[in-house]
């Protein structure tokens, strides 16, 4: 075999691959380097925000140290604090000796102790001989090894120990048992001496806890050593993952109320729950503007919720969402990525976090206003949304009668059954074979009766309900079957066709109506609505009307003036134009009594019940709350209009002028609108029919036909937790996920997306709710559709911040994540609360009346009352504590307090704004009793105090106090001659007694400015003196010796004070002759009072 | 930590900028300082010089009827001794009172002495003495009851807190203050609603009262560009510029119409 030859060039021998092995090397290492680093740092950014909230935050305490040390200073420099330093000093000085000479003493007992105890032979030793030797005796059994132990044992307890004493004597004990008594006196001894010490050092220990707990009750902040802890508690931190494990003490998989949620978001936000307030700007690099880190470490904003939801119970992703588990980045911890589906809640949204489990507040936080989600929640109600959108807690009224309605059918199958069987058994007893048998079964048919008893009064029970669910029964549009009797018929089409066009801030939302569905519309409102005739009226004299109309309260609800001219509130209609739209004879009878109904409706025949019904079973056609039962059947009628404007016990002239003058406000005359005979043509009449059900108008209106119809839209309990992809952005989705032009052009529109026109992506919850709200018809841009299958949502006309306020309460709308007792239900005073507000906001109550410190109410907003706040409706922050339960139901039912003389005030005679009836149900006014009594913490039921009878000097000084001129009480409170009432701002003491509770009135006297700030009442009546309150002007001799509060003596007084006493005490301050001076009173400056002058 | 060490020694010989990049992660904490220190606490007061403090004065008209004064019934507490008018415009041969002139605008960030001694409001005649005053804020208001009956004394601001005291006959003055800048901060007593007057809180010395002549002056301002503000109860706000050199004397008049 020839040899080949070797080629000249070798691969093997000429090419080196070593630079493919150190490239190869260099990539291997690089990428080893890299997994290291990504190990490291790459996987887990929260380790840099660690790193740097290290050097940040210690550098920031360490400024605010030198702060604190400064603060403190001042501090301990103060007199108080200086005092209780002298005390701490005096009584250490005081008790030092002693405490010395305890010492010393216990220092010489302790060894002594330790002599007598250790060592060998001494008492330790020899007790545990002992012990042993005796536990040997007791296990021996035989009796004569016993006794020769016992001996041994004697023996050796008769052996003297030898102890060297602590002061270096040697002491002998004869025995074990001298010795044992010597071990326990010293023991003794000892802990005497302990006591004794004990003793001697609480005073001082006090001393100067007070001291200390003076100096952190008075530092802003921390104190320097407090804050020392702090930082070095920082400056040992090593990186770690912080986490909540959410409901942990529950976490069991299997279990249903395991929240599985696990919080890592403390990873990077480190300073949430730090004890001091961290802004971002104290963490920023010097000079710089925040970055990231110092965004991240701030303190959370309100430690106040925080106090009440524990992070470590609630952690952070059940109120701001998020994906709390995720640690590799921002944004997947927030979960701003598409696999996420709740991402954190934007900054401007945050409170819909709170709705997640305060679904059933209507107003969250009892104590504080300005809460955006309670906004939104209110808004759902009085736009009306809950029309067509069922959603959980709104609107329950028609399925609690279902519900109810069912029950009844329940129970009477029940009743029929237990009738049955009864029959049964006595038919079987008066055939029983012996006595026994018989009278078994007759008990038994005996407690079959007495269920029906049960059962009945259980269904009469369950009819009252009914009654009070009819009452309670709103709509928030007005009531269409009147439509006839109330409306220029010319006008209707006209507003149909765009309402905001006729009155820009009206709740009735624009339909995008096209001129065939305007038509067919008002043509089936008209045709199906009641033909009855209306009383007619003598027109009234207006002006007298516009004066009533401006002082009775009625713009606590409505509005007048358009533009930047409004006056009055948001809660019912503006009325500017209502002498265009409205009969005065219908105008009439809806200011008299708006709930006065043209024919009662009855549910169980369906359809509206007129005198001819009731003819037929000879009655007359009356029908009131009293009188609610059908003629035709006998089942609950409806017999009020579902509004909830209330009845202000106006005579029927007031009434009258009223109405005058509203038939006033008008642009131009009803007779120049067009014609509109269209209306009467019977072939639209089908038509409008399907387009009133198409657009679901008796969600918020009554109509004739359709009493019946459910709510046409999506229910929207938990939209919020609905996957981003069923929420139908239509043609939109591919503009929304990259984040296109934004699609709504219309300007007007525009304006009301919060945000502006979008920029950004806006392809989730935020987006899709803002847009809809804004223009709710969104969806069908670019799609080609006949009428009947457009988007049927009608345009709101929101403002931006009312959308805002919706969207953050529809983000809200949530299944919860959390286990069930995460849920705000609460069962004991707290859930009076919840379900008060309901009713509270239901009829405006704080339109008029403050019931959060802070809270303006509409009244408060008007000229009228800017220099009259005495004419303003009282404040109702302590309500509940003020009156009586049972005197507030009765005022809730009837405000006049009197059946025949009802136009006027009952308790407060003296205002001009007027306390309307409402009509409210049982259900309601119980809700609003326990409302008011919960709100101040007040048992429920109250059970009123004895008030003693005062002697008689005690009413003589009493006396002197209520007519003191320092105290001139009857200067402002009524008396109830009119004379002097003209001039009134507070209420007759005569109706002080079942009215108001003693606790309250003494407290009220005390600081009435903390009860309800602003009021008429000055403060400083009385002063602390010898821990009693006693009156600050001068008192008669009388009261020398007296060591009573005055306050408590006058309450006593005032609760028995009679009229004649007090005509009397009234005569002898001078101001008595009301009949003398009332004429020259009428007509001069002082007789107007406060108000008018602001006019 | 041990982590980061055995790191760093494994990464410095291996000369890989990822390395290098990792390490510099770590160190960062060095080089963080301190936050910027909070704001101090109050600035003392700005100082004038004398020598060149400038005087602005002048006479406030009212160009109309001087309307009537209305007369009070006092009747209603027969301790209220003496005649009362209403005295929202009180205005005699066309110059108009109770007028309160302020610098406005034009002092910058100065910063001025609260007076030591307390602005004083007395109760007597069931009236308030004067009607409109003025006090810097923070300044002590001393109130004095030389009535024989009782007032309460109701300011009701819009920006700084409520109360409404007692104020038996004989009782000792009360001391109070308002801590926040309000101009036409109204006072009343709610037991003789016809009693009622303004106190105006500024935050400067430089501000008058016209008298029954309409006149006011101002005196001490530093040189400078300044808006003078003249505000009336009933008749509203009208501002003036004016420019005063380094003891100018300057004459400023307003007219006011109903």
């Amino acid at each position: 075999m020839p040899e080949k030859p070797i080629p000249e060039k070798d691969p093997i021998v000429t090419k080196s691959l070593a630079p493919h092995y150190v490239v190869s090397m260099v990539i291997l290492m690089a990428t080893l380097f890299w997994a290291l680093w990504d190990e490291d740092f790459g996987q887990r950014p929260w380790k840099t925000f660690q790193h740097e909230w290290k050097s940040r935050y210690s550098a920031f305490l360490k400024t605010a140290r030198t702060e604190s040390a400064e603060s403190q200073k001042e501090v301990e420099n103060s007199p108080d604090y200086q005092k209780l330093k002298e005390d701490y000093e005096a009584a250490s000085k005081d008790a030092e000796p002693r405490i010395n000479e305890l010492r010393e003493k216990l220092r010489e007992v302790g060894a002594k102790i330790l002599a007598v105890q250790d060592g060998p032979g001494h008492f330790t030793d020899r007790r545990a001989y002992v012990t042993a030797a005796t536990y040997d005796i007791e296990t021996t059994s035989s009796p004569s090894s016993k006794q020769s132990k016992q001996r041994d044992l004697e023996a050796y307890k008769a052996k003297p120990s030898t102890v060297e004493m602590p002061d270096g004597k040697a002491q002998t004990f004869k025995n074990f048992d001298e010795l044992e008594e010597a071990y326990n006196e010293f023991k003794n001894e000892r802990t005497q001496l302990s006591t004794e010490l004990g003793e001697m050092l609480k005073p001082v220990t006090e001393k100067k806890e007070l001291m200390d707990s003076y100096l952190t009750d008075h530092m802003v902040s921390l104190t320097a050593s407090q804050l020392l802890n702090l930082q070095n508690s920082v400056e040992s931190l090593t990186p770690a993952i912080r986490q909540i494990n959410v409901n942990e003490h529950a976490a069991n998989l299997e279990r249903e109320d395991s929240a599985q949620i696990v919080d890592r978001c403390e990873s990077c936000h480190l300073g949430i729950r730090e004890p001091v307030n961290i802004t971002a700007a104290a963490m920023s690099l010097p000079g710089k503007k925040p970055d990231e880190y110092a965004q991240a470490f701030t303190s959370h904003p309100s430690p106040d919720l925080l106090k009440i939801h524990d992070p470590e119970k609630f952690g952070c992703s059940p109120c701001h969402q998020g994906n709390g588990r995720a640690t590799t980045s921002v944004e997947k911890a927030h979960g701003t990525y598409e696999h996420w589906l709740w991402p954190i809640f934007r900054p401007e949204n945050y409170e819909a976090g709170c709705q997640i489990c305060h679904s059933a507040d209507m107003v969250l936080v009892s104590n504080d206003v300005g809460w955006v989600v309670s906004e939104g929640k209110d808004l759902f109600r009085q736009r009306g949304c809950m029309g067509c959108h069922r959603y959980e807690g709104y609107d329950k009224e028609p399925e609690d009668l279902l519900s109810i309605g069912q029950e009844i059918k329940l129970l009477e199958q029940e009743k029929k059954d237990n009738l049955k069987q009864a029959d049964d058994f006595m038919a079987q007893a008066d055939k029983a074979a012996t006595n026994e048998e018989a009278n078994r079964l007759n008990d038994r048919a005996v407690a079959l009766k007495v269920e029906n008893s049960k059962v009945d009064l259980r269904i009469m029970q369950l009819d009252r309900t009914t009654k009070s669910l009819f009452q309670d029964m709103k709509k928030v549009g007005p009531n269409l079957k009147d439509v006839r009797l109330k409306l220029n018929k010319n006008w209707i089409p006209v507003w149909l066709n765009k309402p905001t066009d006729f009155r820009p801030t009206t709740k009735m939302p624009n339909f995008r109506l096209n001129d065939e569905q305007v038509k067919a519309i008002s043509a089936y409102v008209w045709q199906s609505g009641l033909t009855d005739a209306l009383p007619k009226h003598k027109p009234g004299n207006a002006a007298h009307g516009q004066e009533l109309f401006e002082t009775r309260g009625c713009l606590a609800c409505h509005s007048i003036g358009e533009g930047d001219q409004i006056q009055g509130g948001t809660f019912a209609a503006n009325l500017t134009r209502v002498g265009e739209k409205a009969n005065y004879d219908y105008l009439v009878r809806w200011v008299h009594n708006a709930r006065e109904r043209t024919r009662p409706y009855c549910p169980y025949e369906k359809k509206d019940i007129g005198p001819e019904d009731y003819q037929k079973k000879g009655l007359p056609f009356v029908f009131d709350l009293d009188h609610s039962k059908c003629p035709n059947d006998g089942h609950e009628l409806q017999v009020q209009n579902m509004t909830v404007m209330p009845s202000l016990r106006l005579s029927e002239t007031d009434a009258e002028d009223i109405a005058s003058y509203l038939i006033t406000l008008k642009k131009k005359n009803p007779s120049e609108y067009a014609d509109a005979s269209f209306m009467d043509d019977p072939n639209l009449k089908e038509e409008g029919k399907r387009w009133v059900r198409f657009f679901g108008c008796f969600g918020c209106h009554e109509i004739s036909g359709l009493e019946d119809e459910g709510r046409i839209g999506t229910e929207l309990t938990t939209e919020g937790s609905k996957p981003v992809e069923r929420l139908d952005f239509a043609l939109l989705t591919e503009v929304a996920q990259r984040g296109g032009k934004e699609p709504i052009t219309d300007p007007e529109d525009l304006a009301r997306l919060p945000e502006g026109p979008a920029k950004e992506p806006w392809y989730d919850h935020k987006g899709f709710f803002e847009h809809k709200l804004a223009e709710p018809n969104i969806w069908d841009l670019g799609k080609i559709k006949p009428p009947a299958e457009q988007m049927r949502m009608p345009n709101l006309h929101l403002t931006k911040e009312q959308v805002r306020a919706l969207t953050t309460f529809l983000l809200g709308s949530q299944e919860n994540p959390l286990p069930p007792s995460y849920q705000y239900r609460p069962l004991d005073y707290r859930k009076d609360i919840q379900e008060g507000w309901w009713v509270v906001k239901k009829y405006n109550c704080m339109g008029c009346h403050q019931l959060i410190p802070g809270q303006k109410t509409i009244l408060m907003g008007l000229a009228r009352y800017r220099d009259a706040q005495e004419q303003l409706p009282p404040k109702l922050l302590t309500e509940g504590a003020r009156v009586d339960p049972q005197w507030l139901l009765g005022f809730l039912k009837n405000p006049a307090l009197n059946d025949k003389d009802t136009n006027r005030n009952g308790i407060r005679t003296y205002l001009q704004v007027r306390m309307p009836t409402f009509s409210f149900s049982e259900n309601e006014l119980g809700k609003l009793v326990r409302f008011f009594q919960a709100l101040s913490r007040q048992p429920f039921p109250y059970i009123p105090e004895e008030v003693p009878v005062l002697t008689a000097k005690e009413t003589e000084m009493a006396r002197s106090l209520f007519s003191s001129t320092a105290a001139p009480c009857l200067k402002c409170h009524a008396t109830g001659d009119p004379g002097h009432d003209r001039t009134a701002t507070a209420p007759n003491f005569l109706q002080a007694r079942g009215r108001l509770k003693p606790d309250w009135m003494e407290q009220w006297m005390l600081d009435p400015q903390a009860i309800s700030p602003g009021t008429s009442m000055p403060s400083g009546l009385f002063k602390r003196q010898n821990n009693h309150w006693v009156f600050s002007g001068p008192t008669p001799p009388s009261f020398q010796g007296y060591d009573k509060d005055h306050t408590r003596l006058l309450v006593d007084y005032i609760l028995q004070l009679t009229p004649e006493e007090q005509r009397r005490v009234a005569a002898s301050m001078g101001r008595a002759s009301a009949r003398s001076s009332s004429g020259s009173r009428a007509g001069s400056a002082s007789g107007q009072g406060g108000h008018g002058a602001g006019k | 930590m041990k982590m980061k060490t055995w790191m760093t020694t494994l990464g410095m010989p291996a000369l890989c900028g990822l390395v290098l990049f990792a390490g510099c992660g770590g160190k960062k904490e060095e080089t963080a300082e301190q936050p910027a220190a909070a704001p101090a606490a109050a600035p003392a007061p700005t100082p004038i010089d004398p020598a060149t403090a400038a005087t602005v004065s002048g006479t406030v008209k009212f160009d109309g009827p001087a309307p009537a004064a209305t007369k009070i019934d006092m009747s209603q507490d027969p301790a209220c001794k003496g005649t009362n008018t209403a005295e929202a415009v009180v205005a005699s041969g066309g110059h108009l009172a109770n007028v309160f002139v302020y610098v406005k605008d034009g002092l910058g960030n100065r910063t001025f002495e609260i007076p030591k001694e307390a602005a004083t409001l007395d109760q007597s005649g069931c009236k308030y003495h004067p009607h409109v005053m003025g006090v810097m804020a923070g300044q002590d208001v001393k109130i004095v009851n030389s009535d024989p009956t009782t007032h309460n004394i109701h300011p009701t601001p819009k920006d700084n807190r409520e109360w409404n005291e007692s104020q038996p006959p004989q009782s000792a003055p009360l001391d109070k203050n308002f801590a926040r800048e309000e101009i036409l901060l109204p006072v009343k007593c709610n037991q003789h609603p016809w009693m009622k007057m303004y106190i105006n809180v500024v935050k400067n010395p430089f501000y008058a009262v016209t008298g029954p002549d309409g006149k006011f002056e101002i005196k001490g301002l530093p040189p400078g560009e300044y808006t003078l503000a003249f505000v009336h109860e009933k008749l509203g706000e009208k501002d003036e510029k004016v420019i005063l050199a380094a003891k100018d004397n300057k004459t400023v008049d307003e007219t006011f119409k109903p």
